[in-house]
């Protein structure tokens, strides 16, 4: 029954738009909770009730649904983030009409993630991507103020390129395949692979692609939007709604259905290395806190780009196990962020010194995170860089691979100076106040850290029960 | 019961902080339990060991992180002498660390850094390896820090990174290891290599990270620098347990499972020399007490690399002795600077002066430890550091034999230098006590052991003769 994926949030958000606002407000936050927490749930568990009943309700829609491990680790990266985010959305925004319209913008928001992962068709999946922007826009610019509408117009403007360039590339494809579902164009592409229109219309998808995913040299609207989103937000546009809309379309897209192709690969490593030191220098300079995480983000997408373009099985396993991990505790930095901004008033590092002693729980799960960012053993980052390193150095690429690695020396260099501003040090008389977050934002980022120190330890048990089968999806 | 060895202080150490939350002295007793436990086992196992047996326990996944422990006499002794220091290292704690903030904190990250030493010399995999080399950095660096000034976080960042800049270029040469041997398990790359040897970009990698970590020009800097942390902490970092890491990972690798180039047998010799002595040459005219007992860390490390790569019979068991003496000898000077620095507030050797007669116990220790390091016999130093001077002689290192004599001269005057201008002279203060009780016996245990050490060297020899049996790479 995969159409629920789609059709419960949907559902969601009419119900909570009947005439009955009173009640429906109150419900808004279980609503999300209750789906995307049921999401993880039949993720990991498995009920073969879900994923084998007959599908209804489906055969009234012609969307053509399918859900591999590839989708599978989505589906559960985007229910856990979201989960997260609409925790911290209740703890930080105080009016309750606001935060309705935050519970409204989440659902349809998930609505598109859930559809982008589990399509097989070109065109919807333009669609279901745009589905997530057009939530993701109005998410940003939610405060109203000048810095806000700075964001989210920039975030506009780049993505309405990439609307275009997707959209061109489309009826290009369609022209050439006659029809946009990824297997009959994957066919096409495979049959006239000499041809330049054919050529002409992959890359600018994977232009367009570069552009959501905020790669290297496309990335001007992710620190923007990024550090300008209210703190719930940010959490949920850094976690996945990028991953989603840039980096799994991309690897889906480069694996099944233009590729595999060698000079695709190529642009993808270079555009990874690239986007790795770009992003890692570049984050290095920043003294805001959730610009600096941005940063660090477009690093961390590079490593899943570089692992992608690499192309062996292992080396994807690597970048979708990245995807997830990076999911996880870049969320959970953000929602360190959210707390400290919240406490603080302020996402400025160099007024900040010493919260350690007075936020403990967000100070140990930020050093969670921040460890795991940097690749430090034993905790999840590790694992999945170091299956990266091992893929490239295993098909030849040592340039790469060191490139890779010692990349991870800036990024441990960049989060040391974070921490070192933000928790560590000596309090100052100005912040004596400071207390600990609340419990919707300290319980969130206490289950994020849990998943990756417990991801982490547990990998050596699970790697060949769940983590090699998710290079199942290649063909 | 190798599992209990690691995993007892690992996990034990996260309930130190609850514990310290209910009493301090619970707390600061379940820490010392926790490292005489592994102590204690540590010794238990010693003895099928040295009947020649080793021991393994593994945990097989079915793939390359097969998570093996493994006990050979190397292993044994080098556990047996880190948790033996790492005990007194931690009850001199109680007496020096109750003064500050955070004890819950720096309890935890003792204890876990101990685990995550024992984990390293026990492991059999090369991932586990890496792995539990990085707790030990993740430690040292809170530790370092933890006076929490921005000058001494700036520090213990500083260390962090250095190790870990040498660290991913192991990781690198244990990938292109595996791509070698198509394993991360020390017994199958040792089969899997036969009589071939390690190719020269790992070795290389592999020997940036040991370097690193063994603060070895020119990647040193960071350990004076990480002078700021606690006394207890840079005896634990820097003499005992920390910088030993590299030089016994290298010992693991380069001695017990591959057989390098013959390449590395001249260059590793050249660039210990290069590190002792210029390193002797830091400390003779640096003037923080704890800056110069660090340089002179860097410096014997040289001794131990020389002992190591020469990889004869008396070379590697001199070097063993002498990670063992060092190890004591050193741990002793340091808690020593922490007895002067904590009832002075001083560190600055040139305004310090006369402090034997305030604190006789703590002057005579530091002396004996002082002698232990440079080796004057019958002291533990003397014999460890005749062996391996001995050992490049009999190889035909003739010149770099002689360099290192003259940095074991250089020892000689920087450390009576800093004795004479710290404890002789003039009385400068009035008022200065002995340090508590806890601290004084601590210091004095290490200086009669080092004492003991060189009197009854036939035990520690016997130990360490037997643990060189079973080393394939000695050169015979």
């Amino acid at each position: 029954m995969l159409s629920l994926f789609v059709l419960l949030p949907f559902l969601a958000i009419v119900m909570l738009n009947l005439p009955l606002k009173t009640v429906t407000r109150q419900l808004a936050l279980w609503f999300g909770i209750a789906l995307s927490a049921g999401q993880v749930f039949v993720v990991i568990f498995q009920p073969d009730v879900f994923w084998n009943g007959t599908d209804l309700l489906g055969r009234f829609f012609t969307l053509r649904l399918q859900a591999d491990n590839l989708s599978m680790v989505m589906l559960l990266s985007i229910g856990i983030v979201t989960f997260a985010a609409i925790l911290v959305g209740r703890q930080t925004i105080a009016d309750s009409r606001l935060r309705f319209n935050f519970m409204n913008l989440v659902l349809l928001s998930l609505i598109g993630m859930n559809g982008t992962v589990l399509l097989t068709d070109l065109f919807s999946l333009y669609i279901f991507i745009e589905v997530v922007a057009i939530s993701s826009f109005i998410l940003i610019a939610f405060q109203r103020d000048l810095n806000a509408l700075e964001g989210a117009f920039k975030y506009i403007i780049l993505s309405a390129v990439a609307t275009v360039l997707m959209l061109l590339s489309v009826s290009v494809l369609l022209m050439a395949a006659g029809d946009t579902s990824f297997s009959s164009v994957a066919a096409a592409v495979k049959n006239s692979s000499s041809s330049h229109f054919v050529r002409f219309a992959i890359g600018i998808f994977i232009c367009g692609l570069f552009i959501k995913g905020g790669l290297v040299p496309f990335h001007g609207w992710l620190p923007a939007a990024y550090s300008m989103a209210p703190a719930a937000v940010s959490v949920l546009l850094a976690g996945i709604v990028t991953k989603v809309s840039g980096i799994y379309a991309l690897i889906r897209l480069s694996t099944s259905v233009f590729g595999p192709d060698s000079s695709l690969n190529a642009v993808l490593m270079i555009a990874g290395a690239v986007s790795i030191v770009i992003g890692a220098l570049a984050a290095t300079g920043q003294s805001d806190f959730k610009r600096m995480l941005a940063y660090s983000s477009i690093s961390q997408v590079g490593y899943i780009i570089l692992a992608l373009g690499c192309g062996t099985k292992l080396a994807l396993v690597g970048a979708v196990f990245h995807l997830f991990n990076h999911s996880i505790f870049k969320s959970l930095l953000f929602v360190n962020s959210a707390a400290v901004e919240q406490q603080t008033g302020t996402s400025d590092m160099d007024k900040m010194g010493g919260l350690g002693s007075r936020m403990p729980y967000t100070n140990a799960t930020s050093l969670i995170a921040f460890l795991s960012t940097a690749g430090v053993p034993p905790l999840a980052g590790f694992w999945s860089k170091l299956i990266i390193v091992i893929a490239l150095w295993q098909s030849g690429y040592y340039i790469y691979a060191f490139i890779a690695i010692l990349s991870s020396i800036i990024t441990l260099g960049y989060l040391l100076s974070m921490q070192r501003r933000v928790f560590f040090g000596i309090l100052s008389d100005k912040l004596q106040a400071v207390r600990e977050a609340g419990f919707g934002i300290v319980f969130p980022a206490c289950v994020l850290a849990a998943i990756t120190v417990g991801v982490g330890l547990s990998f050596p048990f699970i790697f060949n029960s769940f983590i090699i089968p998710i290079g199942a999806f290649l063909k | 019961m190798l599992l209990l060895i690691v995993f007892v202080p690992l996990t034990g150490a996260f309930t130190l902080p609850i514990a310290g939350r209910v009493s301090d002295r619970l707390r600061n007793l379940l820490a010392l339990g926790f490292v005489l436990i592994s102590l204690v086992l540590t010794a238990a196992i010693s003895m099928p060991v040295f009947s020649g047996e080793t021991v393994t326990s593994a945990a097989i996944f079915n793939n390359v992180y097969n998570f093996v422990l493994y006990a050979d006499g190397l292993a044994v002794f080098m556990a047996f002498v880190s948790a033996l220091i790492s005990a007194i290292i931690i009850f001199y704690s109680f007496g020096y660390i109750s003064h500050y903030e955070n004890q819950n904190e720096y309890y935890l990250m003792v204890v876990l850094f101990f685990g995550g030493m024992m984990g390293l010399v026990f492991s059999g995999n090369l991932i586990f390896l890496y792995l539990f080399w990085e707790i030990t950095a993740i430690t040292s660096w809170r530790l370092i820090g933890f006076f929490r000034e921005k000058q001494h976080v700036l520090r213990a960042d500083k260390a962090f990174m250095v190790t870990m800049f040498g660290s991913v270029l192991m990781l690198v040469g244990f990938i292109s290891i595996y791509q070698q041997t198509g394993s991360f398990e020390l017994a199958a790359i040792k089969s899997a290599l036969g009589t071939g040897h390690l190719s020269n970009l790992a070795a290389a990698l592999i020997l940036a990270g040991i370097l690193s970590k063994s603060a070895t020009l020119p990647l040193h800097t960071w350990l004076p620098d990480a002078g700021v942390a606690p006394s207890p902490v840079t005896a634990l970092l820097h003499a005992a347990l920390l910088v030993k890491i590299g030089v016994y990972v290298f010992a693991r690798l380069f001695v017990a499972t591959f057989t390098v180039d013959e390449f590395w047998h001249t260059a590793v010799p050249v660039i210990a020399a290069v590190s002792a002595l210029v390193s002797a040459g830091a400390a003779m005219v640096d003037t923080d007490l704890k800056r110069i007992i660090a340089y002179s860390t860097v410096s014997q490390i040289g001794f131990i690399f020389l002992g190591l790569s020469i990889g004869n019979e008396i070379g590697v068991a001199g070097a063993l002795l002498y990670i063992m003496m060092h190890g004591l000898a050193k741990g002793g000077l340091f808690l020593c600077a922490g007895i002067v620095e904590q009832n002075t507030k001083i560190k600055d050797i040139t305004k310090l002066g006369g402090l034997i007669k305030t604190m006789p116990i703590t002057a005579v220790s530091f002396l004996l430890c002082a002698f232990s390091v440079m080796g004057i016999p019958p002291f533990g130093g003397f014999f460890s550091k005749y062996m391996v001077i001995a050992g490049a002689v009999q190889s035909g290192h003739l010149w770099i034999s002689l360099t290192f004599l003259v940095g074991a001269f250089l020892t000689i005057i920087y450390l009576l230098r800093v004795f004479n201008m710290v404890f002789l002279g003039e009385v400068r203060f009035a008022g200065v006590k002995e340090g508590s009780a806890v601290m004084v016996i601590s210091v004095a245990v290490l200086a009669v052991l080092s004492l003991a050490g060189g009197i009854l060297i036939y035990w520690p020899c016997q130990f360490v003769l037997s643990t060189i049996q079973q080393l394939p790479g000695i050169v015979k």
